[in-house]
């Protein structure tokens, strides 16, 4: 029995890319097993398999970047065309990355909300089941090199996206109702789009699709399915025409979950869609020009409606959501600028948003586990009795708005550099411009939480069957929080301040090659 | 209907009209369906069809496309199944079963002649059920195996044993013959039905392979025919689990659906 286990520790390096997606299914799979044996170990089986995923990520980073040349990894042994492969190069290696860690600790953020009660451990398992399904789609839709491979992931990411924000707040269905009407609709046409093109080449794999297709960008049929594939991607990554799910589902999904739900659910999909143009399409075909053009004006529409729509409201979700609509318009706004720092500037506001965003839904989680706090109104003081949240808070709003040394800073500054760079100052401006929208709302966020009074009370100590999902009492305990959700908002902050800190390494030594070889040949 | 409701008609009207249109000119660059001359059919369809049977024993090209060559995908669409059947269980756990239904379908009234004390659905019923029943049964294990060679394989043999289950749980009434069955229970086989696959997939990296290379699974002295013939035994060994994860799905999506409708006749 030790000799094959041996011959998997040998080579476990030749199979990171696909241990990243197997050892969180595993857990998955495993897990109501297990919570019927005994409770809590269902979870744990799918935190285990979420880190390790976490772990094999990093490792797999390290070793492109060491290799400086992209991983594949065929599925079964079958050569690409014939069967699926996995690639992984710089860009969606940290991506990964991104979304392993994002995940794990939104798994351990999750587990004080779960019922306590032994008669319901299918709810906790359930519950995981849904979380470790997301990570598992979303790593997947990263790695993968196949088109049609990524719809199937598309629709593990949507499905048990529906579920979780289902499972929230009283609203919950209607949004999830809404959103998998929507959701639908950008995942058939993401389809319909890769079926004109496997109608113009015969052919699913991204790179030889990319090779067939040299000849044959005048068609009308690719023209065709970049339209599809636009829509697609967009609804799938709420931009702007396309947005009509977002606020509601990120507003009413499951408190634990919404931070996972906001914050990389939309970014996976933008990074979709990079790799699809930039990649399949190439950057000359006349299909480009289409897709800039677009792009562009979907990103400034979207930019500013987004910052508009956030400072008309009080409800703390409703400000997220819509600030994210802007958010996602500065990462298509990079793609439609199509120049080294645009790129950049895309990658990395996918992966400082992402961080920001999920740090802010760790916060709104905190304030409706503790208080029952939804509404801006209620936070006065709340920094007192909650420092972490309150700095997590501060951290992760200064960062959208875009100071430095956070994050959030460094890919506006990418990408307005871009944007000089193509003379298109036009752009310049509405980054400008939003900027400071989003100082606005962001502001007075934070007036309310230092200036009000104080008004939040605690949630009584025993609970009570009508308590909503997300406010439950501390168990005991000296701190803010449990445990389990301090850690979370204090790698959130690490990670904002430390992405800023480090955005030249992350371009130079992960990004850089990749971005000229793969994308800008 | 209102004014606004009407314009929003005559929009959606105008959009369809619009895509039709759309969808017309789009469709005359479309290649013709069946043409042997057109890029899909000429591709990757011509490799397959002269190396599938040699790379997989799989008489039946689809079978080989769908479990061997693009495996991988098939993995994740049982997934989706696993997927379905949790977040129906999950929106639905909350809402509150229908309560003392056999209490109320155990009325007074004699026992009838040629019906048990179980059976509600009158005689006709209950021996066709009888007798359909098992039929459907083997029917559903045939398909399993037949998948191979012909149309057939783990999703539809999966859907046939659970519309066994299905009809056992419709037709004597509420009551079910093989005994209820707890919709968290199936749920755990679901799992395990669709570990089955992922396992499949597993074992080969342990014995130097990529995931899913059926080669080298260790079963070389167990199946005849070499590589081939072990690409058939991992093909065989997945549809077993996709038919118990599609199966156990369907029976729970069921009872999950049922305990919580209420009929005219409750």
């Amino acid at each position: 029995m030790t000799g094959p286990l041996l011959c998997l520790m040998r080579s476990v390096s030749e199979h990171f890319p696909v241990l990243v997606i197997l050892l969180p299914l595993c857990g998955i799979l495993l897990c109501p097993l297990l919570s019927w044996i005994r409770a809590s170990w269902g979870k744990r089986a799918v935190m285990a398999g979420l880190f390790l995923s976490a772990v094999c990520a990093a490792m797999q980073l390290g070793q492109v970047v060491k290799q400086g040349e992209a991983i594949h990894y065929w599925m079964g042994g079958w050569m690409p065309p014939l069967g699926i492969e996995f690639v992984i190069d710089g860009v969606n290696g940290i991506v990964v990355l991104l979304v392993a860690v994002i995940s794990f600790l939104t798994a351990l953020y999750s587990s004080p909300f779960q019922p306590h009660n032994r008669q319901k451990w299918f709810q906790t398992a359930g519950y995981y089941v849904l979380i470790g399904f997301l990570a598992t789609g979303l790593l997947g839709m990263a790695s993968t090199g196949d088109a049609f491979n990524l719809y199937v992931f598309m629709e593990i990411t949507a499905l048990s996206g529906y579920g979780l924000i289902a499972i929230g707040e009283e609203k919950g269905p209607i949004a999830a109702f809404r959103y998998l009407l929507t959701g639908t609709i950008g995942a058939s046409m993401y389809l319909l789009g890769v079926g004109f093109l496997y109608a113009a080449t015969g052919t699913l794999n991204m790179a030889d699709l990319a090779d067939r297709l040299s000849g044959l960008s005048d068609s009308p049929l690719v023209i065709l399915s970049a339209g599809c594939l636009i829509v697609g991607f967009g609804i799938k990554m709420a931009l702007f025409p396309l947005h009509g799910w977002q606020p509601a589902a990120h507003s009413y999904a499951h408190p634990a979950a919404d931070p996972m739900i906001a914050g990389i659910m939309i970014k996976v999909p933008a990074y979709g869609m990079l790799r699809f143009f930039y990649c399949v399409f190439r950057e000359n075909s006349p299909v480009m020009e289409l897709f800039f053009q677009c792009i562009g004006i979907m990103a400034v529409c979207g930019i500013l409606y987004g910052s508009l729509k956030a400072l008309r409201y009080d409800t703390y979700n409703k400000i997220l959501a819509y600030s994210s609509i802007g958010q996602v318009g500065y990462i298509a706004l990079g793609f439609s600028i199509g120049n080294f720092y645009g790129i950049v500037g895309a990658v990395l506001h996918i992966l400082s948003h992402a961080f920001m965003k999920t740090g802010l839904f760790y916060t709104s989680g905190a304030l409706k586990y503790r208080y029952g706090i939804h509404e801006t109104d209620e936070m006065g003081q709340i920094y007192r009795k909650m420092p972490l949240t309150g700095g997590t808070m501060t951290v992760c709003a200064l960062s959208m708005i875009g100071l430095p040394p956070f994050a959030g800073f460094f890919s506006k500054w990418y990408l307005a550099l871009g944007a000089i760079q193509n003379r298109q100052y036009f752009y310049v401006a509405v980054l400008i411009l939003s900027s400071l929208l989003s100082a606005i709302y962001f502001f007075r966020i934070l007036e309310k939480l230092f200036m009000n009074p104080e008004t939040a009370h605690e949630v009584p100590v025993v609970p009570t069957e009508e308590m909503a999902e997300g406010t439950r009492p501390l168990p005991s305990g000296k701190f803010e929080l449990p445990w389990q959700m301090m850690i979370p908002l204090a790698a959130v902050v690490l990670a904002v301040i430390g992405l800023g800190l480090c955005n030249s390494a992350i371009v130079n030594e992960v990004l850089r090659q990749t971005v000229e070889e793969v994308f800008l040949q | 209907m209102d004014r606004r409701a009407k314009k929003k008609l005559a929009g959606l009207i105008l959009i369809i009209l619009l895509a039709a249109a759309g969808g017309m000119k789009a469709g005359s660059f479309l290649p013709v369906i069946g043409s042997h001359q057109t890029p899909a059919n000429t591709y990757l369809s011509g490799y397959y069809i002269e190396n599938a049977m040699e790379h997989t024993h799989a008489a039946n090209i689809v079978t080989a496309v769908l479990a061997d060559y693009r495996g991988f995908d098939t993995l994740f669409e049982t997934c989706v199944l696993f997927l379905s059947g949790i977040a129906t269980l999950m929106v639905l756990f909350s809402k509150a079963k229908v309560k003392d239904r056999r209490a109320k379908e155990e009325p007074e009234e004699p026992v009838l002649p040629g019906e048990d004390e179980r059976g509600r659905g009158g005689s006709i019923l209950d021996t066709s059920f009888r007798i359909i029943v098992p039929i459907v049964m083997i029917y559903g294990i045939y398909v399993l195996f037949h998948g191979e060679l012909s149309l057939g394989g783990g999703f539809q043999a999966g859907a046939l044993i659970a519309s066994a289950y299905l009809m056992d749980r419709i037709a004597p009434g509420f009551e079910t013959r093989m005994g209820e069955i707890k919709e968290e229970n199936m749920l755990i086989v679901a799992g395990l039905g669709t570990f089955l696959y992922a396992f499949t997939g597993i074992l080969p990296m342990l014995f130097g392979g990529k995931f899913l290379e059926y080669e080298k699974l260790p079963f070389g002295n167990l199946v005849k025919g070499g590589a081939a013939g072990l690409h058939g035994a991992g093909i065989l060994m997945i549809e077993i689990g996709v038919t118990i994860c599609v199966m156990s799905v369907i029976m729970t999506i069921l009872e999950v659906v049922l305990e919580r409708t209420e009929f005219d006749d409750d």
